[in-house]
């Protein structure tokens, strides 16, 4: 899933402190299952919120609507009354979902009310960690299906730095290093041989370093 | 006994009289903590939840109690290890614990909810704790959001 | 033979000795000249190291030509961190066009422990592709796009391995795979585990590999008791056994240092008789004066004439 955090109080409460009725618009799909801007979360911040502003001695409203998700249209229509109603928006959804709300809605402020910050995997109870950046040339098998790019800090694609430490990353102590991780699995599967071969340079134009990108499935286009 | 369920009251809509003012507790407890003791429903300083489990004092509610015009909050569950459903109160504790905290970065004070551990229908443990919540509203005074 | 003075005494089979200089955080060639004069005569080249630590410092390739104003031969050191593999190229031509003729490829240490730990990092790509590109460039002629160029530098081509890091059993894998992509020479990570280093050359003897590449062996004097520590802990991918630990503990302050060179000396000595070892890297940081006594009382001075 995408994951983000909830931004922090403080800064919520300066982006709609210009206005006297806001929609907090959540989001039912990623953000919910992390945790960050789903039904629940909607409900907890806004309670939250109309306790800030009295205390501050503000009248602010506080419109509460969590749609499916905020990166299709079809889901996008039903905010729509709610968004009419109300001065501004506060989306939580992940940083795709908030300019999609935003470009539809183009007369009313949409602000960000969540951090989007990685494709990643629930690790365990609580824990949710980065696997994914996009690349678009997946060659994970090649790496016993950990992938160097992601989760390297370093990128390398021809084995571990000179950091590698107890099979953790010197940059923060409490991250795996990748390598060692494929090493291992490689050694587990026999298939360390593998780990001679020369990988050679990527070509980065299929990730976000060739530009913000596009999928046209004309197949599904009537 | 006796137990008021808590509806959602609309932002304003305060506890019955206005003296109660700096003086409204709401205590939410759960079935098994609560035992058989009795508190009293005429109270227009008290509003009491009885929850089927104690993890069902969400974030969202706990505020909503102070939304409705707590001026402090009590969460009464069993033990730890001795919940009824297992870890019940151990999650009340962590939605406490970050009710607490958000009602620090809001300015109304987290010492205004707090969750107490008590032995089933210890009606001695409940009095005292009440006793110790109105001393503390005593010093921390009306819930700012009133 | 058109070679670098490193790379003659090397294939000569002499033991050769390289040394390390770090730029100044600043715009003052002296700096460089000065630590250059110091080491001549007493180096076969000296390693200039780029943005070492991800700390701001004047550009390896404008201090190595520093460094050959000053009569000494330099080892460009090149980090895949801060450039892409465009800038690389280029900087590889210009550096090569200004007379430099080592390069050392390395990944680089990661940027957040530097000076601007919120830059965006680069590794368009690794220390082994980068070393695959120089050999192509020395062997073909052609830059990484396959261009033909005009003049295709011919750098003699160097390599980092730790082989305190983990996993212990790969180092010797990647010591491979960067001597099959190109490397001529490795220099190590600083050596005072004398015990695992004995490990790694076997294997490396064993693998064959020291027959294909030069190994010198990195070594670095302790100045104090706190340096130890801080080494041991706080620098990633360095290994101090407790028994030098402890020698430098009961030094009296005064005599630290002193005790520092001693426990260096000794491990030049055991490193010398270390078969299929070919040189040291002494990388006396931020004490290159001490250097030359080093050498010296070592028994490697003076080093040899080339004809």
């Amino acid at each position: 899933m995408i994951v983000g955090q909830q931004k922090s109080m403080a800064e919520i409460k300066e982006k709609l402190g210009p206005f006297s009725r806001v929609l907090l618009l959540g989001c039912g799909t990623c953000v919910k299952t992390c945790f960050a801007g789903g039904e629940d979360e909607v409900a907890t911040l806004a309670a939250a919120l109309r306790l800030a502003f009295r205390k501050d001695g503000k009248n602010t409203i506080i419109d509460e609507l969590t749609i499916e998700r905020q990166c299709e249209d079809e889901f996008i229509k039903e905010a729509a009354a709610a968004i009419a109603r109300n001065e501004a928006v506060l989306s939580l959804a992940c940083g795709a979902g908030v300019q999609m709300v935003a470009s539809r809605f183009g007369k009313v402020p949409v602000l960000p009310g969540v951090d989007t910050t990685f494709l990643g995997v629930l690790e365990k109870q609580g824990l949710f960690t980065e696997k994914c950046l996009g690349c678009g040339n997946c060659i994970v098998d090649t790496f016993s299906g950990v992938c160097p790019i992601s989760r390297c800090a370093k990128k390398l694609l021809n084995g571990p730095c000179g950091g590698s430490r107890g099979g953790k990353c010197e940059v923060n102590p409490g991250t795996d290093c990748a390598w060692q991780i494929i090493i291992d699995r490689a050694k587990e599967s026999g298939q360390t041989d593998r780990l001679k071969a020369y990988i050679p340079p990527r070509d980065w134009r299929t990730s976000y370093s060739g530009g913000s990108r596009q999928l046209y499935r004309e197949d599904h286009v009537i | 006994m006796t137990t008021t369920t808590l509806t959602w009251p609309s932002a304003g809509e305060s506890f019955r009289e206005p003296q109660a003012a700096g003086r409204r507790i709401t205590i939410f407890h759960c079935a098994s903590a609560i035992g058989g003791i009795t508190l009293s429903e005429d109270n227009s300083e008290l509003r009491t939840v009885n929850m089927p489990c104690s993890s069902l004092t969400r974030e969202v509610v706990l505020l909503k109690a102070f939304e409705a015009g707590a001026d402090a909050v009590v969460v009464l569950v069993c033990p730890e290890g001795a919940c009824h459903y297992l870890e019940g109160n151990i999650r009340a504790r962590k939605r406490v614990a970050k009710v607490k905290k958000l009602l620090d970065e809001i300015g109304l004070d987290g010492r205004r909810l707090n969750i107490y551990n008590i032995s089933p229908g210890d009606r001695s443990a409940v009095e005292s704790i009440i006793g110790q919540t109105v001393s503390d509203l005593v010093a921390l005074g009306p819930s700012p959001a009133c | 033979m058109n070679g670098s003075r490193l790379e003659r005494i090397l294939t000569s089979g002499q033991f050769a000795v390289t040394a390390e200089v770090g730029p100044p955080r600043g715009a003052n060639a002296d700096v460089v000249t000065n630590k250059a004069s110091m080491l001549k005569g007493y180096v076969d080249a000296v390693n200039v190291t780029d943005n070492q630590t991800a700390i701001v410092r004047m550009s390896s390739i404008a201090a190595c030509a520093h460094v050959i104003k000053a009569g000494l031969e330099p080892v460009m050191q090149m980090v895949t961190r801060d450039r892409n593999r465009i800038a690389l190229q280029s900087d590889i031509l210009g550096a090569y066009s200004l007379g430099i003729r080592n390069i050392l490829c390395l990944s680089g240490d990661h940027q957040t422990f530097g000076s601007e730990p919120g830059a965006m990092n680069v590794f368009d790509i690794d220390s082994t592709h980068l070393i695959h590109a120089v050999k192509d460039m020395k062997d073909g002629g052609k830059d990484m796009s396959g261009f033909e160029m005009d003049t295709a530098p011919k750098m003699f081509i160097g390599a980092v391995e730790n082989p305190f890091a983990d996993p212990f059993e790969y180092r010797v894998v990647r010591l491979a795979k960067k001597i099959a992509a190109g490397a001529q020479f490795i220099q190590t990570q600083c050596v005072f585990d004398i015990k695992r280093f004995h490990e790694w050359m076997k294997i490396a003897r064993e693998e064959g590999l020291t027959d294909n590449v030069h190994i010198l062996a990195g070594i670095t004097p302790l100045k104090s008791a706190r340096m130890a520590k801080y080494m041991a802990t706080k620098v990633s991918g360095i290994n101090i056994p407790e028994e030098i630990i402890r020698r430098m503990e009961s030094a009296p302050k005064e005599k630290a240092a002193q005790e520092g060179v001693k426990i260096c000396l000794e491990t030049i000595q055991q490193l010398r008789e270390i078969k299929g070892l070919r040189g040291v890297h002494i990388m006396a940081i931020e004490w290159e004066e001490k250097v030359p006594e080093l050498v010296k009382a070592a028994g490697l001075y003076p080093r040899p004439q080339l004809a």
